[in-house]
């Protein structure tokens, strides 16, 4: 079963999330699902003690990321 | 705990007939009590008999004979954000099982027609030894696999995925995933996790082709 919600954002959170779109090629509701499953696949890592890294091109720098 | 999805149909090649199967989201214990107690002694079989003939586990198609489904259940239903497991019945068996994922590295798409894009990944996909051409001499139901691909197409479709979906191949498979089912061949991964596979894409522009020939 599906539910559905309305969501509040400002002028430039609206914009991004349009652009999102665009460029991912997903609608709105798939954009937020998937963006929910990466917080979350992220969330449940930190929860354990773990740290995600995010690695430059060219391998020189790594830094933790930092998820609010 | 385990929810009907779907009535589809299976061609019996023993009697020729099609028959009504069900296809299950999630798996229950009837499910992996058929995998250990009528799945596996087939391929152990199976696999003695390649082994004194010299065959290996490709020649026959029987290269995840030794997969865990218990633990993948686990998996799946421990994790229902990314995870969806999926179950084929008929004739009083399972007959094919699928595991995808809609949330991973591996689902981002490789095809040129739409790079980086979403879509669903096929972690495993199995169907029952008997049901397979080079492991049995006279194979049961043909298009259990078939059922599982669309399965995972219509998922992507639900997941407002395009109907997109990739995933690697055990060399025994590459020809079903490339010529049954018309998957794009992206080539064998080089490095990483998958490492040695080769990587199949159906991508966007064929799904509504391959689902409108579905059973």
């Amino acid at each position: 079963m599906k539910r559905t919600m309305t969501l509040n954002l400002t002028e430039a959170e609206m914009n991004a999330v349009e652009q999102m779109c665009e460029q991912k090629g997903l609608s709105k509701t798939a954009l937020v699902r998937q963006s929910l499953r990466l917080y979350k696949s992220l969330d449940d890592r930190l929860s354990l003690g773990d740290k995600v890294f995010i690695e430059s091109a060219d391998r020189a720098e790594k830094a933790e990321l930092m998820v609010l | 705990m385990k929810e009907l999805v779907d009535k589809v149909f299976l061609l019996n090649r023993n009697i020729g007939e099609f028959e009504t199967a069900e296809l299950f989201h999630g798996i229950d214990e009837t499910n992996l009590s058929h995998i250990e107690g009528r799945w596996r002694p087939l391929f152990e079989l199976r696999r003695a008999q390649a082994k004194a003939s010299g065959e290996s586990m490709s020649d026959i198609n029987a290269e995840d004979g030794h997969w865990n489904w218990g633990r993948k259940a686990l998996a799946a239903i421990s994790n229902p954000f990314l995870y969806d497991i999926f179950a084929l019945e008929c004739g009083g068996n399972t007959q094919a099982l699928l595991l995808t994922c809609k949330g991973s590295t591996d689902c981002f798409s490789r095809h040129p027609e739409h790079p980086k894009a979403d879509m669903v990944y096929v972690e495993f996909l199995a169907t029952a030894p008997w049901n397979r051409p080079r492991l049995v001499k006279e194979p049961t139901y043909k298009g259990a696999g078939r059922v599982l691909i669309g399965t995972a197409a219509s998922l992507s479709i639900e997941e407002e995925l395009g109907g997109r979906i990739g995933l690697h191949s055990l060399p025994g498979a590459e020809d079903f995933y490339r010529e049954a089912i018309g998957m794009t061949d992206l080539g064998v991964d080089k490095d990483g996790p998958h490492k040695g596979l080769r990587y199949f894409e159906l991508p966007e522009s064929r799904v509504s082709d391959f689902l409108a020939i579905q059973h």
